[in-house]
């Protein structure tokens, strides 16, 4: 047979490949992820970080330029209360202020309606920076400019403090962006009289703002706290849309969080959603007038550097399972190879290559093991099969024996038949098959001075010893017979014979006849034997009459009693061992007496010949098949 | 003589062929969607198209459009119905030529909670427009006896963010929309349509002698204003560019978005009913409520009489 490495579609190593593959790529994929949040989580938080330190190093410059107005007010409003007895000096102090703070634009006190009677309902001496002309001054109310309902003038003194006033834009001067602060007045009655204000330009904030550089793309902006814009890119958008005018209507919490913060001076940040772009908002406010300073970034180049990690580990992943499956499949299919080998052995070894050499097996493993147990395989087999060949040579020469053994016992009965064609007063058949090579049952006969000497016996057991009770037994009978007349004389004296020296206790059951051929008289004798059966014709099958004594061999000196009959012309004798009758089928039910008398009662008017060839063809039929367990043996004698 | 007066009127007839009539328009406020229609009319070139040659002038701060119509600076302006009867009530006899809106608009933004009548905010301190538009609360608190103290403002937003007041009025169309648009949510929305003060708001008025001295142009006039709010409701978001162009060049403070939602309110108060086309016409039932409210609370002194107000057609 020719051996022929197979190539399985799902070999160990293929499955093992597979499953190493799947666990892995689960694992990568699980601790990539979870890698990648912490990654996120971590740059979310930096950005965050970066982006309010960025936010607060900025607002901090906004207060402290706030502030410094705001105490360039105080340090001049003490004066006012002094200066109340003459209205026009009001113009000195708004001027001195603007000289004290290069922030301020324009300053004015703003008094109450006929504060003074001579002023008129209008007085307000405001002072302002001309841009060609420096430092000039006008006085600011009158119908179409009733300053008493600015916010300016109106807030702080509904509110009774200092106010910053929301951006709004220059009229009059340059055009710019201003807010304005105002500190309301009191007299020592605790009423308002004036308001004492300072305006700055805001284009400064653009600047300061506009150049917080948190991100690569993020943009900045500045809200103040009705949510105008006041630094933005977009310049239409200044002080004409708020954050949440594109969003009227809609909004969500995103926004309402940033809404509440904002108009709560609170520092946070939000996650916005717009146009399909999400984008972080972070926002803190100023503290001097909360105005919120916001960074705009989005969302992708937060994440660009995750996204890039996201990319690179995904390819390294990628490789790595390449790489892992690659190795791992060399290495199982090199783990997996010597038990092709060993299978590859196993065939050449049932074929009968028991020396095959084994794959070599340098590790302390399974496989070692299994190697050993191959070799330990080898090794009893080669043992087994020599021990096979001695037994299977002493069975063939046993064989051969038993062969030359059964050659031997059937050439001691006579197996010629008829045996006396000559004589026409007489007629026999008989027939002995052993169950195995040889046996233990045996027959005889012979005729000398008219007279017929026959026996049938059956030795205890079978087999070879049982074979050299009955080849003694029929010896004994040739050589002693007939020097005696009486059948249990011949029985006594074979018993003798048989007895002495008889240490395995074989025995030998017999029955043994003497019939005188001219007058039909039988002498018999019966040594433990069945009885033989009367067949007569037009008569039924009887059994004759016999004495059963003891079988012979078993107690030397035993006084056997000998009978007689007179057999009738054309009467047969049936002699047979139990083989007949004890014939078992494949059921275990034996052939039986009842069976064999009426096959012989059948058979009354036919020869011994038929008789006993009925016989065997009954019994194998009755066997059906079963394997013989018992010498079988029948005589049949037709006196005639 | 026969000849001559035949040469008068045939030149007069050239006359008025080759100059058409002069009106100028003055709306109560400064560029806004409030106004969109008569833009849109003359954008449109619908008074042109009736013969008139008219120029829009916005009213300052500190002249306001009654005034300009008192000094004859224009000839018909637009105002709510509320004034326009006191003014008549006060010497100024005014004729509405058209009624665009047809329920109130005004309402309280209270930063209290749970606000659901006017007594709620008693003793509160309450922002209130400089110019005008608060006869309705008045009233109330007047009668109520509920002690608000009424801030007059210009701005009302930035006043109540700082805290200043407890609440303020607002125009549906307006002030509401600054309000969430600066990220305020008031506590409360009090309309004043829903009080039992539903009246028509907005409507075009001349002097009744001018009516009477040109009651064909007035009438062309009306036509192609309300032209114009028919256009503006059918094509928003040309009427929307249109409004803008005017806010521009104006340099109004205000955005597309304020607009547009202003827009949207506007012409919703315009119809009658929820859904109708809007009528255009002042009714007389609305016109009989509000005389007797005006009379209960002696806003003015006797009923103004309805058909002399509409000019005896409409």
């Amino acid at each position: 047979m020719i051996l022929k490495k197979t190539r399985y579609r799902n070999s160990i190593s293929k499955r093992l490949t597979t499953r190493v593959l799947v666990v892995s790529a689960l694992i990568f994929t699980l601790t990539f992820t979870a890698f990648l949040r912490m990654a996120a989580n971590k740059v979310r938080e930096e950005v965050s970080k970066h982006a309010h330190s960025e936010l607060s190093s900025t607002i901090h410059q906004i207060d402290a330029i706030l502030k410094s107005v705001e105490i360039a007010v105080e340090n001049m409003a003490w004066i006012v209360p002094h200066e109340l007895e003459s209205p026009d000096a009001m113009y000195e102090i708004t001027m001195q202020l603007l000289k004290n703070n290069e922030f301020i634009y324009g300053s004015s006190v703003a008094f109450e309606p006929n504060y003074f009677s001579e002023k008129g309902y209008y007085f307000s001496p405001y002072a302002y920076k001309d841009k060609s002309e420096g430092i000039k001054y006008k006085q600011l109310g009158n119908e179409s400019y009733d300053y008493h309902y600015m916010d300016w003038y109106q807030i702080p003194k509904l509110l009774k403090e200092a106010y910053w006033t929301e951006p709004y834009y220059d009229d009059g001067g340059g055009e710019a962006m201003m807010t304005t602060y105002s500190k309301p007045l009191y007299d020592e009655e605790g009423n308002m009289y004036a308001v004492i204000t300072a305006d700055i330009s805001l284009e400064w904030l653009t600047g300061l703002v506009g150049d917080i550089h948190a991100f690569n793309q993020s943009y900045n902006l500045m809200v103040s706290r009705n949510a105008s814009f006041i630094v933005h890119p977009n310049r239409n958008l200044i002080l004409n849309e708020t954050i949440f005018s594109s969003t009227y209507g809609e909004y969500d919490e995103s926004l309402k969080k940033m809404q509440e913060d904002m108009l709560n001076c609170k520092a946070s940040e939000v996650l916005r959603e717009k146009d399909g772009h999400k984008f972080f908002v972070f926002y803190a406010p100023v503290e001097t007038n909360c105005w919120s300073v916001a960074i705009v970034c989005p969302l992708s180049e937060l994440y660009a550097g995750v996204k890039r990690l996201r990319g690179f580990l995904i390819i390294l992943g990628v490789a790595a399972l390449v790489i892992m499956i690659i190795l791992s499949y060399n290495g199982i299919r090199k783990v997996v190879a010597p038990i092709e080998d060993f299978s590859s052995a196993a065939m050449k070894i049932a074929d009968g290559d028991f020396n095959v050499s084994l794959p070599e097996i340098r590790t302390q493993d399974e496989l070692k093991e299994l190697h050993d147990s191959f070799e330990h395989l080898q090794k009893s087999l080669v043992k087994y099969i020599d021990e096979l060949k001695t037994t299977t040579a002493n069975k063939e020469r046993i064989e051969s024996e038993l062969r030359i053994a059964h050659a031997i016992q059937m050439g001691m009965i006579p197996k010629i038949f008829p045996p006396f064609p000559e004589r026409n007063d007489l007629s026999l058949s008989a027939k002995l098959v052993p169950a195995k090579e040889v046996g233990g049952d045996l027959y005889d006969f012979f005729i000398e001075n008219e007279k017929l000497y026959f026996i049938i016996g059956d030795v205890s057991g079978k087999g070879v010893p049982a074979s050299l009770v009955m080849a003694v037994t029929c010896r004994l009978f040739r050589s002693i017979a007939s020097h005696f007349d009486k059948p249990e004389e011949i029985i006594a004296s074979l018993n003798d014979s048989l007895s002495d020296g008889n240490e395995s206790n074989m025995f030998c059951t017999a029955f043994l006849g003497i019939m005188d051929l001219a007058t039909g008289k039988l002498l018999y004798c019966n040594a433990g034997h069945n009885a033989p059966l009367l067949i007569g014709p037009g008569k039924k099958v009887k059994e004759m009459k016999v004495t059963p004594n003891l079988p012979l061999g078993l107690f030397g000196g035993f006084p056997y009693e000998g009978e007689s009959i007179t057999i009738e012309k054309d009467s047969m004798i049936y002699l047979f061992t139990d083989g007949v009758n004890e014939a078992e089928n494949r059921e275990k039910l034996q052939y039986g007496d009842d069976r064999l008398a009426s096959l012989l009662e059948s058979l009354s008017s036919q020869g011994p010949t038929e008789i006993v060839k009925a016989t065997f063809d009954d019994v194998k039929e009755h066997a059906n098949g079963a394997e013989q367990s018992d010498d079988i043996t029948v005589m049949c004698i037709k006196y005639i | 003589m026969k000849k001559r007066l035949t040469l008068l009127f045939i030149l007069c007839l050239i006359f008025a062929a080759g100059h058409a009539q002069k009106f100028v328009f003055s709306p109560q406020w400064t560029p806004q969607s409030q106004f969109a229609g008569y833009y849109v009319a003359y954008e449109k070139g619908y008074y042109k198209e009736a013969g008139l040659d008219v120029q829009i002038i916005h009213p300052t701060s500190s002249y306001s459009t009654i005034n300009m119509l008192k000094d004859n600076k224009c000839n018909v302006m637009t105002s709510e119905l509320i004034q326009a009867m006191m003014a008549c009530d006060q010497g100024l006899n005014l004729t509405n030529i058209m009624q665009t809106t047809q329920h109130s608009t005004l309402v309280l933004m209270s930063r209290k909670k749970g606000v659901k009548e006017m007594a709620d905010i008693a003793g509160s301190r309450v922002g209130t427009w400089k110019v005008g538009f608060n006869e309705i609360p008045h009233m109330i608190d007047d009668e109520q006896k509920l002690g608000i103290e009424w801030i007059k403002q210009l701005n009302a937003i930035n006043i109540y963010i700082a805290g200043a007041v407890d609440a303020t009025l607002a125009k549906s169309y307006n002030e509401q929309i600054l309000f969430s648009m600066s990220g305020v949510t008031p506590g409360s929305v009090l309309k004043f349509s829903e009080l039992g003060f539903d009246f028509p708001e907005d409507g075009l008025y001349v002097k009744e002698e001018f009516y009477e001295r040109y009651p064909e142009q007035c009438r062309q006039f009306a036509e192609a204003s309300r032209k114009g709010w028919e256009w503006a409701r059918e094509n928003r978001k040309e009427a929307l560019d249109i409004v803008m162009k005017y806010v521009t060049a104006e340099k109004v403070a205000t955005n597309l978005y304020h607009q547009k939602w202003m827009l949207e309110e506007i012409l919703e108060v315009q119809e009658d009913k929820k859904g109708e086309q809007p009528s255009y016409v002042l009714k007389r039932d609305d016109f009989e409520r509000m005389n007797k409210t005006l009379l209960k609370y002696k806003y003015i002194s006797a009923p103004v009489e309805y058909d002399r107000f509409i000019g005896g057609k409409q």
